[in-house]
């Protein structure tokens, strides 16, 4: 059933229009420039070019900023996937000092990422750990880490019990039954439990700018770039970036939008 | 979720080495950092060197110098003020997705929460560009006749950070209150429009005080982002646009005074923990559950 439109749907549909235009502006100015060339700070709109494209093929610092903020994504992504679906393994259907260490794995993420990074630069100068890629892996970790372990908690709380009851039934062993049926279940959360945890990593700035040694980030790099001014290989840059999150996050969707969802939209 | 009857939780044992695997990474790297953190706060700085001594002098310094207050309570102002333009523009926004129907509503959710997934840094350097003398904000305002020249209201002072984070910030807002408005139970507003209410009367009555739990979220999602972000005052406050985690930041960069930057870190986090816990405290849905 379709009601004629009114004035207040039609005054409400205006204002998302609004905020998605807001939304998307800082997205689509940077992808739009990085096909005009830019002089003195201003975009030439009369001349189309792909040039900016090619001085960043040959922009060595950015490439190798590049393969530094996949190395720690890889790391990342790793650590946090293991460690975080250790946990909730750990914690699923168990109440002592749950809350408590659940309160720990998601401080981080709740508290602003300045604090982490300043008490985690404070913590690696007291046990005399050098500022490193490392230390970069390590505060890129802890701050992902509560969303993996929410990711497969979730999941983990909606798989019943029978099954693994089965499979004891039907004679595994634990392990049998932790790499044959618990594992699979789990597969999707953690398989979109890590993407998202790549995609936070290779965006997050400000913990890296704290505790990273010589070797820089892609968003470290930028900001670093940023600061000196426009450069017009910063929008091809940002425009490949901007396609490659968006690949990952319709990736994460597929993996981790639940049944019904996806069931009511085909 | 809670899971009874088949769908009980599946147990497993553990054996200590798992455990104390499991336990290993928040403690170390989290709770341990943070706690010291915290102790820094009561040290001091001599000469460049740290006195592992214990005192209240950052404290103190924090609440009678006439710098940090001021700029502390100006920083509050500034995020609350987002976290209400934010509310304002997200509102009508999700509860127009909530009169959508089936695939349209989640398809227009998911356009919409895109950005958040964006490189941050990218979005603020654009969004600088945007508001900038040369950019697009000033062109159409100068285009439309509403000013005579490009005007500098925009980009390094306050407005712009308020600009800036409303814009990075606004998806945090929709989400809570679009789950708020889309847990209202039909049947009250079918009930509400039998008994003669107006919409206009529905919406006052009903849906309004249903969200404000939503709403409480939202601002305190809102709130406690923009407090915490540093990148945005950096990239677009300029000289005039000094916020109080600038301020912190500096006494860890050019002061080196890390004692003292840890104590104004406590006073920060204090506001953020506030926030959280008021955001809990009245964003709890009541009252929606038939």
């Amino acid at each position: 059933m379709i009601a004629a439109p009114r004035l207040s749907t039609i005054l409400l549909a205006a204002i998302t229009v609004l905020v998605a235009a807001l939304l998307y502006s800082p997205l689509f100015v940077p992808i739009a420039s990085s096909f005009f060339p830019v002089a003195r700070g201003e975009v030439d709109w009369s001349s189309p070019t792909v040039e900016t494209y090619v001085a960043l093929a040959g922009n060595h610092e950015i490439l190798a900023a590049l393969r530094t903020t996949l190395v720690v994504g890889v790391c990342t992504v790793v650590l946090s996937v293991v460690s975080g679906t250790l946990l909730a393994l750990y914690y699923h259907g168990r109440r002592a000092g749950r809350s408590l260490l659940q309160f720990i794995v998601f401080l981080p993420f709740l508290m602003p990422p300045i604090i982490s990074g300043l008490a985690l630069l404070i913590f690696f100068r007291e046990i005399g750990l050098e500022r490193s890629l490392l230390t970069v892996v390590i505060g890129h970790t802890v701050f992902v880490l509560a969303i993996v372990y929410r990711t497969v908690l979730t999941r983990l709380q909606s798989m019943s019990r029978t099954l693994v009851e089965a499979s004891y039934d039907l004679g595994a062993t634990k392990w049998q039954t932790f790499w044959r049926v618990i594992l699979p279940n789990l597969s999707s959360a953690t398989v979109g439990g890590a993407i998202l945890a790549f995609a936070l990593s290779f965006d997050e700035t400000m913990i890296t700018i704290l505790v990273t040694g010589t070797q820089t980030t892609l968003p470290v790099r930028l900001w670093a770039m940023m600061r000196l001014g426009f450069s017009p290989d910063i929008n091809a840059l940002v425009a490949l970036i901007l396609m490659f999150t968006i690949l990952l996050c319709a990736l994460a969707a597929r993996f981790l939008v639940p049944r019904q969802i996806a069931t009511q939209r085909s | 979720m809670k899971s009874a009857g088949l769908a009980r939780p599946v147990a497993i044992r553990w054996s200590p080495l798992v455990t104390a695997l499991a336990f290993a990474l928040p403690v170390v790297f989290v709770l341990v950092p943070l706690a010291i953190f915290l102790v820094y706060s009561f040290f001091s700085v001599d000469q460049g060197q740290i006195v592992y001594a214990p005192t209240l002098a950052n404290y103190l310094r924090f609440f009678t110098d006439p710098v940090f207050l001021p700029v502390f309570w100006r920083t509050i102002v500034l995020c609350l003020s987002v976290a209400v333009i934010s509310i304002l523009l997200a509102y009508p926004t999700a509860y127009f997705l909530t009169t959508l129907r089936g695939r349209w509503r989640y398809a227009l959710l998911m356009l919409l929460m895109v950005p958040l997934l964006m490189s941050y840094v990218i979005k603020i350097y654009a969004i600088r560009s945007i508001l900038g003398l040369n950019g697009f904000l000033n062109k159409a305002l100068v285009g439309l006749g509403i000013l005579a020249e490009p005007s500098t209201l925009f980009v390094f002072n306050m407005n712009a950070i308020l600009l800036t984070l409303t814009l990075l910030l606004i998806p945090f807002a929709i989400l809570p209150i679009f789950l708020a408005l889309e847990r209202i139970p039909q049947v009250l507003l079918r009930a509400s429009d039998d008994l003669g209410a107006s919409s206009l009367q529905t919406f006052l009555r009903i849906t309004l005080p249903l969200s404000l739990p939503g709403v409480a979220s939202a601002a305190s999602f809102v709130f406690v982002l923009a407090i915490g972000d540093f990148l945005t005052p950096q990239m677009v406050g300029g000289i005039s646009g000094f916020t109080f985690g600038r301020i912190l930041y500096s006494q860890f960069g050019t002061a080196y005074n890390w004692p003292f930057g840890a104590a104004l870190s406590v006073a920060l986090a204090v506001v953020v923990i506030v926030a959280i816990l008021l955001g809990e405290r009245f964003g709890r849905n009541r009252g929606t559950s038939l």
